[in-house]
């Protein structure tokens, strides 16, 4: 009787009170706003992969972006097939490293739909940013901080095809050292394209994003600028080049991610060719829009979080 | 060191005047803050904070100015908002420890301390579960948390105890005054439930409509007053009409006469009057000043008997 009484008296005190050592004072080191920042980065990576979330957080980014690596991974797998083909010059080599992203970049329109709302909106939604603004965050480290988030992410996206593709170049050719040697100067410029592409892109849908706490509406925003910014620029331009309007042609380096396309060409020493990019303007143009619509949608980006309420 | 200093400090939003003209000095110590709602409580946090700057006057935190020295006070003052602010889909540990970096702390410490901050705040094996699934009462524990978990010198919680029911409101309380009383952390607590604060609190500040109604240790709210509250179960009327009749000043309050406490004398005729009268008494205790009356007068004559 007395011993379950016992029993009983142990298993009423909770666990954790055994353990409690009481309140301690917090003397160690204390790091400053750039620690912040660099770990409000390392937690927006986390959150646009969905790590650290749950599952269904985790299942648009991967697929999203095995899609769009996806034609560049079957290039791969069947490399050893068709490089015979491509060797004895009876087939084009069909991906490459400067007309991979033109085709398939509706896809990274996709991912970017997706994560880039879920990167913005949630804080706003749930009205988490009074916590980060009275620490060491400045309003400016959060914006800067996220938008460095997306755009490595994006980085690592645009940069897995590219690697499938590199691989795929090496293989099909039997000496693979001096592959490495010969394939290397002509995919090297892919990497300053997939960099320039990340911050643009991801520059353009985080400032559109923070517009709106709902998520919802700030992917139908997205949807809406990057159809409407595609499809406007190139019928006006179609229209303007019967009508004789001279300056309709300017217009077409604002199709976001056609800039992005041409400006691939000219990182590759290419001329642009394509009825959707009228004579009259050269690749440096698009690379050029493209950095420009970096400098104004940061611009947006940090108008915007200087007057977000928190 | 002054615990919160401010002179003349103003805030309006175009014609409100959200703060007006408050000066304020301080001791640490767990301040109550308390006003109706729309008072300026909040304004006045997020003043102390630097998160939005006065229009006009100055204020400061532990001898920091506010709006020159912000990021050096955020590194030591944790911030409770009065809103919901905990995104749902993670869990508290993570959420914490996150915050806690974003505070400042080394990735190890940050684990650490967020593992004995919520087991202070009596969060055990659900700390692992999402956000999203928890009671009001664990969300509030989860706030109280990450602005405890870097350890700050002074904490601001504004209205901590919104939409508990009572048990978790007196936890809450608790939690509050343990977390002031034992760990000698400053706190300022903003509510506009007197009677929470007078449980917690050892120094109180009142505003009203921007202004400043008074500020003093809680004792000074609820001192005793020359008044004698005699309650009987019926007939306090006729009592109150004897005692007048043997020349004492009296107020018949429902079940209670209040009578003017001049000199000792008063016991007896009290004694006496309900005697003759055969009524039941109850009760018969000096009058404390009550926090309401605070609001109630604007001017509170001290224990006037009218």
């Amino acid at each position: 009787m007395s011993a379950q009484n016992g029993v009983a008296a142990s298993a009423s005190v909770p666990a954790g009170n055994i353990y409690d050592l009481g309140y301690r004072h917090y003397e160690g080191k204390r790091h400053g706003r750039w620690y912040a920042i660099w770990s409000l980065y390392v937690e927006s990576m986390r959150g646009v992969w969905g790590l650290g979330r749950p599952m269904t957080a985790k299942a648009a980014p991967f697929i999203l972006a095995g899609i769009y690596a996806l034609p560049a991974l079957f290039q791969l797998a069947f490399s050893a097939e068709i490089s015979n083909e491509i060797a004895s010059g009876q087939a084009p080599r069909l991906f490459a490293y400067d007309n991979y992203f033109a085709t398939v970049s509706f896809f990274i329109v996709l991912f970017l739909v997706a994560q880039a709302p879920e990167l913005v909106c949630r804080d706003q939604r749930y009205q988490v940013l009074p916590l980060y603004f009275t620490r060491a965050l400045g309003r400016v480290d959060y914006a800067m901080a996220k938008l460095a988030a997306l755009a490595s992410a994006l980085f690592i996206v645009l940069m897995v095809p590219m690697v499938a593709l590199f691989i795929g170049g090496v293989l099909m050719k039997p000496d693979t050292l001096q592959a490495i040697g010969d394939e290397l100067p002509t995919a090297l410029p892919a990497i300053p394209t997939c960099a320039l592409a990340a911050v643009s892109l991801a520059s353009i849908s985080l400032a559109l994003s923070a517009f709106s706490p709902r998520r919802a509406y700030s992917a139908i925003g997205l949807i809406a600028y990057f159809l409407l910014m595609e499809i406007v620029p190139e019928v006006i331009f179609r229209v303007g080049d019967r009508a004789g309007w001279d300056w309709a042609d300017k217009l077409v380096p604002l199709r976001p991610t056609t800039a992005i396309s041409a400006a691939t060409d000219w990182f590759f020493g290419k001329n642009l060719q394509g009825a959707e990019f009228p004579r009259t303007l050269g690749a440096d143009a698009y690379v050029l829009a493209v950095l420009v619509s970096v400098v104004v949608f940061v611009g947006i980006l940090v108008f915007r979080y200087r007057k977000v309420a928190a | 060191m002054l615990l919160v200093e401010a002179t003349d400090l103003s805030k309006h939003y175009g014609q409100v005047k959200a703060l007006d003209a408050l000066d304020l000095q301080v001791e640490p110590g767990i301040i109550g803050l308390v006003g109706a709602n729309g008072a300026g409580k909040s304004t006045l946090i997020k003043i102390l904070l630097g998160v939005i700057s006065p229009t006009s006057g100055s204020a400061s935190v532990l001898g920091m100015d506010v709006v020159r020295e912000a990021p050096e006070i955020r590194k030591v003052v944790g911030y409770m908002p009065e809103h919901d602010c905990l995104p749902p889909d993670v869990g508290a540990t993570e959420f914490v420890s996150h915050m806690a970096r974003i505070s400042g702390l080394p990735r190890s410490a940050a684990r650490e301390r967020t593992a004995e901050v919520l087991r202070h705040v009596g969060l055990y094996e659900e700390r692992y579960r999402q956000i999203g699934g928890y009671s009001t009462g664990m969300k509030q524990r989860v706030k109280l948390a990450q602005a405890l978990v870097h350890d700050p010198k002074l904490l601001l919680l504004d209205e901590p105890t919104n939409g508990l029911d009572p048990a978790g409101r007196d936890e809450m309380l608790d939690l509050i005054s343990r977390t002031g009383n034992e760990f000698g952390i400053a706190i300022v607590v903003a509510s506009h439930l007197l009677g929470e604060i007078e449980q917690v609190c050892s120094f109180l500040l009142a505003i009203d409509a921007g202004r400043l109604l008074r500020a003093a240790p809680i004792s000074a709210f609820t001192a005793l007053t020359p008044v004698l509250a005699v309650e009987v179960e019926e007939g306090a009327d006729r009592l109150a009409v004897a005692l007048a009749g043997r020349g004492f000043k009296t107020r018949a309050e429902e079940a209670c006469v209040l009578v003017a406490l001049e000199d000792e004398t008063i016991y007896d005729a009290v004694r006496d009057a309900v005697a003759d009268l055969g009524l039941p008494l109850i009760r018969m205790e000096q009058e404390r000043r009550r926090l309401e009356d605070l609001f109630r007068d604007p001017a509170p004559a001290a224990g006037s008997v009218q």
